[in-house]
């Protein structure tokens, strides 16, 4: 079975590339032909294809290591660029496209960081101690309970790099889940406790930030990561654990929602055609921006909605709908759904992996769900991004760290494990 | 397999080659990402349903979408989103406000509001045009209006459509808002002011003998029902000993059905459900077929040109019981709307037992200019047998000549009076009906009308189907 990409025998490594330039200067095009072709979109159309350009190059030289994920990351990326270039008039949005490079960068980092299972699983102090500083930097330097760390010539969320290293948290190996211990006739695994101590420390600490918002990603996280532990060695899945686990998830949702702060029961609650100018003045200019955008929008630059607060942020999917039409903004969401996608095709082939490929995956779709959903009101509103479709320089590296996971997922194991599974292979045939 | 947990080579620190080990688990994964993925799927599936859906509610919110006009057959103007209402004469829109609508938002089973997108300049496809889109639609506002004014002060509802086309002619429902004068003032306006009454169900009263008696020749033919005699001495105690009276305290003595029609006889019609030569299944087969929701089933509910009215519901226990008789003449549980006794009505008087399907917009101009008219004139599913209905049709209109020819004058009509019970937060009252069609070649109108907490000595229905009448003999 064939587990990555390799050009040199199928030749779709160029026909890829191809392709991610064409959609991208079909885009510049319209851009183009509707703002005009200023000297701002010339420049937006060469950093793009720029990028482009030299994101072949790279991807060409190290055939052997590129994965989907690459391919669709710098799709992602160009689209994302232009879309954030074009809010409200054609301006290049070089911030946006800088962390867009940063945030590919960080993808190919946390690929070698975590590509060998052995040595990520290894490495689980040093998560745990990163969690620690993460959590500390929290406390003490985000000033009165915010979730912001104000340098003067930028601001930083560690909430967001919270989630990479969560999510290496989360995902284990069979072999620590075999490390079981003894506690005064009580077994349990470390690794396990490890994860729900922090599972309970987020919990602790997004309640004190007043930062609810990004709640439901986490707890999706730890969720599946629990899953994948309690499950990790029997035949198939038990419908009656999954009702009671489902159960469970429901009731501490429902309790959630009871002892809810005041602030999140207004936004559970809230009218907003009632109160359009209001708590509902986002969401009722989203939908109405959407809505007035139809199937193929106004035409890039000439939405209105970029006036209305956190339109490149939180309600970026309506944005992108005014000025590009709603099945714009559809293709793009599910572009974003093809990386961890990606993982189906081209299967982990550890289970530390496939943990990792599950949490990412989780983060990604529950953010999506918080944002488009929120922002269209058919769940509460909430202040997270869509991931790489967002402005924000600490979501977008974030991501692309996220997106690094993915890769590795995708990607060859060692040569090391490979000699196992292949003697593994050759033993089994020599006893047939 | 061999399971190593300490040392110092490679292997040992690597002890489980997990590429072999782990399919499952890895499966596992990949099932859990798939979940997560159909999910997402389905959830961006339903947004965009919702989206499609309630785009022009947005536009309409936002207020940034222009608005088209709704004319009455003859041109004159039932609504304009174009300019202001206050432009208009006094009270213009204030008889049809509450079924006509407008795109406040206020009211939702109007006919803009259920069809808002087609009104407006805006579409989810083409955005903003430049144009103004219009529809034609059946309503002759006179008439409209001189019923509205007929009423007065009373509340209630006169609903009445041509029978051989489903072109709606008239639909009032009082209290009614007026949309000129917008909501400022809503906290103090009537009660029922935002809902046309036509389209929700309400007690029928002996207009439901009607139904009693399609059953009733459904089950047992014709001839053998119009034989059957029963007496009726002012009151009658059924098989379980309750009581059912009659309006005329000195009863009507030894009727026929006919008679009994149109002494609207409570007793006689007790004794027909409780005979068993009419077994209850049959009738409650008719009524089901009929469009009825019976013993809490739940009924279809009835739509024209999107607005919705709840199915007629009715409970059929036991045919000896005081309730199911009850029922039977109209009181109790039985509720129906206007709307569904006027389409029953339609099915009599065609003849056929199938009920036209009402409209109300004959053509639609959108904002690109395109017009489009409504062709389709459908008719519903057989509801009973052609012959019943001409036997209906039949006693119907001997009815209408025998006891209504001072009120309705020289018009060829059948109809069934009906006085409701009502019960409502401890206040009794009784509301009038009034239900038929008009034979005239000129004006084939199926109607019901209702007059709510109606006394003596005030405005009939059946005067108030004169005017309607009368008022339709304009129509074109």
């Amino acid at each position: 079975m064939s587990r990555t990409i390799d050009p040199r025998r199928s030749g779709s490594h160029p026909f890829l590339l191809l392709l991610i330039v064409a959609a991208h200067t079909a885009m510049l095009l319209t851009v183009g032909l509707t703002a005009g072709f200023t000297p701002e979109v010339m420049k937006l159309g060469c950093y793009v294809l720029a990028a482009d350009f030299v994101g072949s190059i790279v991807l060409q030289l190290v055939q052997r290591q590129a994965c989907t994920v690459d391919f669709v990351l710098l799709l992602v990326l160009g689209i994302s660029t232009i879309y954030q270039s074009c809010f409200g008039g054609a301006v290049f949005a070089m911030k946006h496209y800088l962390f867009g490079l940063m945030a590919f960068v960080m993808c190919q980092l946390s690929y070698l960081l975590v590509r060998n299972p052995y040595r990520a699983e290894r490495l689980k102090p040093l998560w745990y101690v990163l969690f620690g500083i993460l959590v500390l930097s929290i406390l003490l330097f985000t000033g009165s309970r915010g979730i912001w760390i104000d340098l003067g010539f930028i601001t930083i969320q560690p909430s967001e790099f919270v989630k990479p290293v969560f999510v290496l948290i989360c995902a284990s190996s069979m072999h620590t889940q075999l490390q079981k211990k003894e506690w005064k006739g009580l077994h349990y695994v470390p690794d396990n406790l490890g994860m729900l101590i922090c599972t309970g420390v987020i919990v602790c600490l997004q309640w004190w930030c007043r930062d609810l918002g990004s709640l439901p990603t986490f707890l999706a996280v730890a969720a599946f990561g629990l899953l994948l532990r309690l499950y990790y060695l029997r035949e198939k899945w038990s419908v009656r654990f999954m009702v009671v686990f489902g159960i469970c998830g429901a009731v501490l949702a429902v309790a959630a929602l009871k002892f809810a702060p005041a602030y999140v029961q207004d936004r559970l609650n809230v009218d907003i055609w009632a109160d359009m100018s209001g708590d509902g003045y986002q969401q009722c200019k989203a939908l109405t921006a959407i809505a007035e955008g139809g199937w193929f929008g106004k035409g890039a630059g000439n939405g209105t909605l970029h006036t209305v607060a956190a339109a490149n942020t939180d309600i970026v999917f309506a944005t992108i709908s005014e000025e590009w039409g709603l099945f714009s903004a559809l293709m793009a969401v599910i572009l974003v759904l093809f990386l961890p996608a990606a993982v189906l095709t081209v299967p982990p082939r550890s289970y530390y992996h496939a943990g990792l490929a599950v949490g990412v995956a989780a983060v990604f779709m529950v953010q999506m769900t918080l944002n488009i959903f929120g922002s269209c009101n058919l769940i509460p509103f909430t202040g997270v991004t869509i991931p790489f479709l967002s402005q924000g320089g600490s979501s977008m590296l974030a991501s692309g760290i996220l997106a690094g996971f993915l890769k590795a997922a995708q990607a060859p194991v060692l040569s090391s494990a490979e000699r196992s599974r292949k003697k593994a292979q050759g033993g089994r045939m020599q006893k047939a | 397999m061999k399971r190593q947990t300490d040392g110092k080579s490679r292997k040992a620190r690597n002890p489980i080659p997990l590429s072999v080990d782990a399919p499952r688990s890895v499966l596992r994964a990949g099932q859990a990402t798939s979940l997560l993925i159909v999910l997402f799927l389905a959830a961006l599936g339903y947004l965009t349903y919702t989206l499609l859906t309630e785009a022009s509610y947005y536009v309409a919110m936002s207020g940034t979408a222009d608005y088209g006009i709704v004319y009455d057959r003859t041109g004159d103007v039932l609504f304009d989103g174009s300019r202001p209402l206050e432009e208009y004469p006094e009270g213009q829109f204030a008889d049809v406000g509450n079924f006509i609508g407008d795109t406040s938002g206020q009211m939702s089973n109007t006919l803009i509001s259920r069809n808002l997108e087609d009104l407006t300049n805006y579409s989810f496809m083409l955005g903003m045009s430049q144009g103004n889109a219009s529809w034609e639609t059946t309503l002759l506002h006179s008439a409209n209006r001189a019923v509205f004014d007929a009423m007065g002060e009373k509340e209630g509802t006169v609903i009445a459509c041509n029978w051989k086309t489903g072109e709606l002619l008239v639909c009032v429902s009082k209290p009614c808002v007026d949309i000129a004068k917008g909501y400022d003032d809503l906290a103090n306006m009537p009660s029922g002011s935002l809902l046309c009454k036509a389209f929700y169900p309400m007690v029928p009263g002996s207009t439901q003998k009607v139904s009693t008696l399609i059953a009733a020749y459904e089950t047992c033919g014709i001839e053998q029902i119009n034989a059957m005699q029963y007496d009726c001495s002012g009151s009658w105690l059924n098989a379980k000993r309750q009581r059912i009276n009659c309006h005329k305290e000195q009863g009507h003595g030894t009727q026929t059905l006919v008679q009994a029609f149109a002494n609207s006889c409570n007793p006689y019609f007790a004794q027909l459900v409780q005979s068993e030569q009419l077994p209850l299944s049959r009738v409650i087969e008719t009524f089901t077929k009929m469009g009825y929701a019976v013993n809490g089933e739940k009924g279809k509910r009835l739509l024209m040109d999107g607005i919705t009215a709840s199915p007629a519901t009715v409970t059929l226990a036991d045919p000896k019981d005081f309730d199911t008789q009850w029922s039977c003449l109209g009181q109790g549980d039985t509720l129906i709307s206007p709307y569904q006794l006027m389409l029953w009505q339609t099915a009599v008087a065609s003849g056929t037992g199938k009920s036209v399907q009402p409209y109300v917009i004959a053509a639609k101009t959108d904002a690109e200019g395109n017009r489009t008219e409504q062709t389709v004139r459908q008719s519903s599913e057989q509801l009973f047998s052609a012959t019943t209905a001409q036997a209906v049709r039949d006693v119907m209109t001997q009815n209408a000549a025998a006891y209504y020819k001072d009120s309705l004058g020289d018009y060829v009509c059948g109809v069934k009076s009906g006085t409701a019970q009502i019960i409502d937060h401890g206040e009794e009252y009784e509301n009038s009906l009034l239900v038929g069609f008009s034979m005239q070649e000129t004006c084939p109108v199926a109607f019901c009308i209702l007059i709510e907490k109606r006394t003596a000595g005030e405005l009939t229905t059946a005067s108030l189907a004169k005017v309607l009448l009368d008022a339709l003999q304009d129509m074109t």
